[in-house]
C-alpha cells in the first residue's frame, strides 16, 4: 500500500518575451500552437493532445519518453481573461500514480513591445513521487520552449 | 475595464474528530451527507446543490446571502483516495464577479479511533478583492459544522 503523503510548496517563474501580449497568449490559447512548445519535442511521443480552451473545458495530454511510462496531464481551465490572465488547475500522472495537483496562474503584461509572463504555480505534490524543484525545472523549460516557438 | 491582478495566499487548518477516517470522508463523498455541513450561515437561501464525487467530476452549490448578493461555488475534483485524500480546485463568485480560485487538499489521518483532518488551501484572489482571512474564516466554521455532522 503506498504511503500517503503531501507537501505543498508555490513557486514563480518570470520570461520576457519580444511579442506582443496577444501572441504570447495564443500560443496557450490555440491548441495546434500550445502542441509545438507544450508537448513535442526530441525523444517525446505524444499519444494525445486535445485542448478545450475555456472556462470549465479541459484538456488533456498523453506522452512518453522514448517508450518509457506514459505521462497524463489533465488540465481544467478556471479563469480566462483574452490576453491577460489565465488559471488552470492540472494534475500529472505518471503510469497509475498520481504525482501532484496544482493550481497554476499565468499573468501577461506589456513591457514596451513585449510581453513580460508571469507563471504562480501553487501545488499539491503527492507521496513522494515528485517534488516542487523538478517542477519549476520542468516549466522553465516549456516557457524557453514557448519563446523559441515564438521567434519561429 | 478593471485593473487585473491575482493575489496567491495558503491556508491550512487542523481538526481531529471522534470518528474513524471511513466515516469523516463519507462525510465528504455522500451528497446527502456533506448537504448537512457543507452549508452556509442561516441567512442564506440555497438555489443550487449538485456534486458528481469522482475524479473529474463536478460540484456547484449556489445560493443568495441576506445582502442580495449570489454566491457560487463550482468545484472539480482532481484526486480521490477513499478514506485518505480529497483534492479539488474550485472557483467562487459573487454575482458575476469571479473573486477566486484555489485548490484544496482534505488529507485524513487516523488518530486512535478517530481522525485527523489537514485542509490546505492554496488560492488566488482575483482582481482586487480582498479576503481579508474570511476564506479561512468560513473554512473553520465549516470543519466545526461537520463536526456537528459527524455528532448528529
Amino acid at each position: 500500500m503506498t504511503e500517503r503523503s503531501v507537501t505543498h510548496a508555490t513557486f514563480t517563474i518570470e520570461r520576457s518575451y519580444d511579442s506582443p501580449p496577444a501572441k504570447v497568449f495564443k500560443a496557450f490559447a490555440d491548441p495546434a500552437i500550445k502542441r509545438r512548445w507544450f508537448v513535442e519535442g526530441e525523444g517525446w511521443e505524444v499519444e494525445e493532445f486535445t485542448a478545450d480552451f475555456k472556462v470549465g473545458g479541459q484538456e488533456r495530454s498523453r506522452f512518453r519518453f522514448r517508450g518509457g511510462t506514459p505521462i497524463c496531464n489533465d488540465t481544467a481551465y478556471h479563469d480566462i481573461v483574452p490576453n491577460e490572465r489565465i488559471i488552470f488547475a492540472y494534475t500529472m500522472t505518471i503510469g497509475e500514480n498520481r504525482i501532484s495537483a496544482s493550481l497554476a496562474t499565468v499573468e501577461f503584461k506589456p513591457e514596451g513591445r513585449g510581453t513580460m509572463l508571469l507563471f504562480t504555480e501553487q501545488g499539491a505534490f503527492l507521496d513522494g513521487l515528485d517534488q516542487v524543484e523538478g517542477r519549476k525545472g520542468g516549466w522553465g523549460e516549456l516557457l524557453d520552449a514557448l519563446g523559441r516557438s515564438l521567434q519561429s | 475595464m478593471s485593473a487585473r491582478s491575482a493575489v496567491h495566499g495558503t491556508f491550512a487548518l487542523e481538526r481531529v474528530y471522534d470518528a474513524a477516517p471511513a466515516r469523516v470522508f463519507k462525510a465528504w463523498a455522500d451528497p446527502a451527507i456533506k448537504a448537512r455541513w457543507f452549508v452556509a450561515p442561516a441567512d442564506w437561501l440555497q438555489l443550487e446543490r449538485s456534486m458528481d464525487f469522482r475524479i473529474g467530476g463536478t460540484e456547484r452549490l449556489r445560493g443568495r446571502k441576506g445582502s442580495g448578493i449570489v454566491s457560487t461555488f463550482d468545484s472539480v475534483y482532481h484526486d480521490i483516495v477513499p478514506d485518505q485524500r480529497i483534492i479539488y480546485s474550485y472557483d467562487m463568485h459573487l454575482d458575476e464577479r469571479h473573486i477566486s480560485v484555489s485548490l484544496a487538499t482534505v488529507e485524513l489521518k487516523a488518530e486512535g479511533a478517530g481522525t485527523r483532518v489537514v485542509i490546505t488551501e492554496q488560492g488566488a484572489f482575483l482582481d482586487g478583492y480582498d479576503d481579508g482571512g474570511s476564506r479561512e474564516r468560513g473554512t473553520r466554521i465549516l470543519l466545526d459544522q461537520l463536526g456537528g455532522a459527524l455528532r448528529g
